[in-house]
């Protein structure tokens, strides 16, 4: 597990780039949704595969949680998951540009998920010279557990989780959610290369 | 960078030749439209499945030619794939179609139409997105087993909680349900009251009429008692021969008039078992919540105390337990 963790210098590299690709997606973001999306910095923390159901736990109000699968070239895959709290989904309906009586709260949430899950990792892996793609996105059942259940159940062994932190206020109200992308090892020595390609480049 | 890619000339003809096999070739549906969202492929399975033909569709608009589409929703899900060039998706979980399409399986099915899982892909040409591949799965397995797996879990959810003979709670969901409104009284400060009964002499009825004779008692007692209750009233069988209902928002004057009414009723009905009619009788403890229960198993406690009270004055009637304070007020 040890040797999975990054370097301070991996880490830094790593929120740089994410700070960049949260940039120029949030940046399309506006264009899209044709409004000012003002961005705060994303905060970035690695959670251990013991303590995220924990972490995420603590945030139990009621949340709902939407996973999306992504797998790249030279094994960089994962899954993001992106986890609401009641209050940040009220008007999502607004925000995506729909009228709120043509598709129900589910929907908006999977398909807010989506565009902020697809459009961040699009720019992600082009910095990196890669190319994703993505499996459907799928809303969690919203009972007590069902996110550790969910954890338990995943196809891979992750051993790192980032927590990206997303904070987007849009004109005249605001959008929080978390952003969870669960690594497997192998795709983090694979990003670990990336990094220190990148590093060695400076 | 990209596996896969042939680069030689003749490997691009044989490509091209090979995919529109393929692409005739698949299970699922494919359809590919311009920035206008006019059509500008489709493969053989859409045709086949839409019963329409190509030569009416090409170059047409994707709502004119498939009206069922609901348009403003579907045109600003296909400006987030040209524009963020990213792809969308639609699962036949919030929304079971899209295209109307028949299925394979009309028979066994209650749907009318293909349940569908729908990817929306961008295709990029020289950096800009010109066109979107829109791929058109059938769901209807899976939507149809979804279906009956839910119904056999509220199936066995039920089951769960129900007492198989008498048909009215078990003694696991009861106390529950008690734990609950005993939280909930305290919190809201209402009123709670319990009663607990028996059924009398059980002992000698089955040895005087069998084994079903006395099962025959306990659902004929439990559907005539379960008719004079409220919904929001639990009852459930305790254990052998033993009830309880938990009263929500009731203070013992209304659980006393309650156990009274169903004490007189079920002196007076009588239950047929092989052409023997039975007439039987029930004694009853009723107990209200006070302030000194700290837990719900006191309140049980104190039925069950009024309960013996009732047992060893004769049966056949109600007492309710000696130590709460409420029974001034019943009584005044």
């Amino acid at each position: 597990m040890n040797q999975l963790r990054l370097t301070e210098d991996e880490q830094d590299c790593l929120q740089e780039l994410i700070n960049v690709a949260m940039g120029q997606a949030s940046d399309q973001l506006a264009r899209y949704l044709d409004s000012f999306v003002y961005l705060k910095v994303p905060s970035i923390e690695s959670v251990d595969a013991d303590s995220l159901a924990t972490t995420l736990d603590q945030q139990q109000s009621a949340m709902a949680v939407v996973s999306q699968g992504f797998f790249g070239y030279e094994g960089i895959r994962g899954e993001a998951l992106l986890v609401y709290q009641d209050e940040d989904s009220e008007r999502l309906a607004d925000l995506l540009g729909y009228e709120p009586d043509e598709l129900s709260k589910d929907e908006q949430l999977i398909d807010i998920s989506s565009i902020l899950t697809t459009t961040f990792l699009n720019v992600f892996a082009s910095q990196i010279e890669n190319q994703i793609s993505y499996s459907a996105p799928k809303l969690l059942p919203s009972r007590a557990n069902s996110l550790s259940e969910h954890l338990d159940q995943l196809t891979f062994n992750w051993d790192l989780a980032l927590k990206v932190n997303i904070n987007y206020q849009v004109t005249d109200y605001s959008f929080n959610c978390n952003m969870v992308l669960l690594i497997p090892e192998t795709a983090i020595n694979n990003i670990k290369v990336v990094l220190n390609r990148i590093l060695e480049e400076l | 960078m990209n596996p896969g890619v042939l680069t030689d000339e003749i490997s691009k003809k044989f490509a091209e030749k090979l995919s529109s096999k393929i692409t005739d070739q698949l299970n699922t549906g494919i359809l590919i439209v311009d920035t206008e969202f006019n059509i500008v492929m489709w493969n053989s399975y859409l045709q086949v499945h839409s019963t329409k033909v190509s030569n009416d569709i090409i170059g047409k608009n994707i709502f004119d030619i498939f009206s069922e589409l609901p348009q403003r929703w579907l045109s600003r899900k296909l400006a987030s794939v040209l524009q963020l060039g990213t792809p969308n998706f639609c699962s036949w979980e919030q929304r079971r179609h899209l295209f109307e399409l028949p299925h394979t399986r009309p028979i066994t099915t209650d749907c009318e139409f293909m349940a569908q899982n729908c990817t929306f892909l961008p295709m990029q040409d020289d950096g800009d997105i010109e066109h979107i591949c829109i791929l058109i799965e059938d769901a209807t397995d899976v939507c149809h087993y979804q279906g009956q797996l839910q119904k056999a879990l509220d199936k066995l959810a039920l089951m769960s909680r129900i007492d198989g003979l008498t048909q009215i709670y078990n003694r696991k969901h009861w106390q529950e349900s008690l734990e609950q409104e005993f939280a909930k009284a305290r919190r809201h400060e209402k009123a709670l009251s319990l009663i607990m009964f028996d059924l009398d002499n059980f002992k000698h009825l089955n040895d005087h009429y069998g084994h079903q004779g006395g099962d025959e008692v306990l659902i004929e007692i439990s559907k005539t008692i379960g008719s004079l209750l409220r919904v929001e009233d639990v009852f459930g069988r305790y254990g052998g021969e033993e009830f309880a209902i938990v009263l929500p928002e009731t203070p013992i004057k209304g659980a006393l008039e309650l156990a009274e009414r169903i004490c007189q009723t079920v002196e007076k009905s009588t239950i047929t078992f092989k052409d023997k009619d039975i007439n039987v009788t029930v004694s009853l403890g009723v107990a209200q919540l006070s302030e000194s229960d700290t837990s719900f198993e006191t309140l049980i406690m104190h039925a069950d105390d009024a309960l013996y009270l009732a047992k060893n004055n004769g049966r056949n009637q109600v007492c309710s337990a000696k130590t709460t304070e409420f029974l001034q007020q019943a009584s005044a």
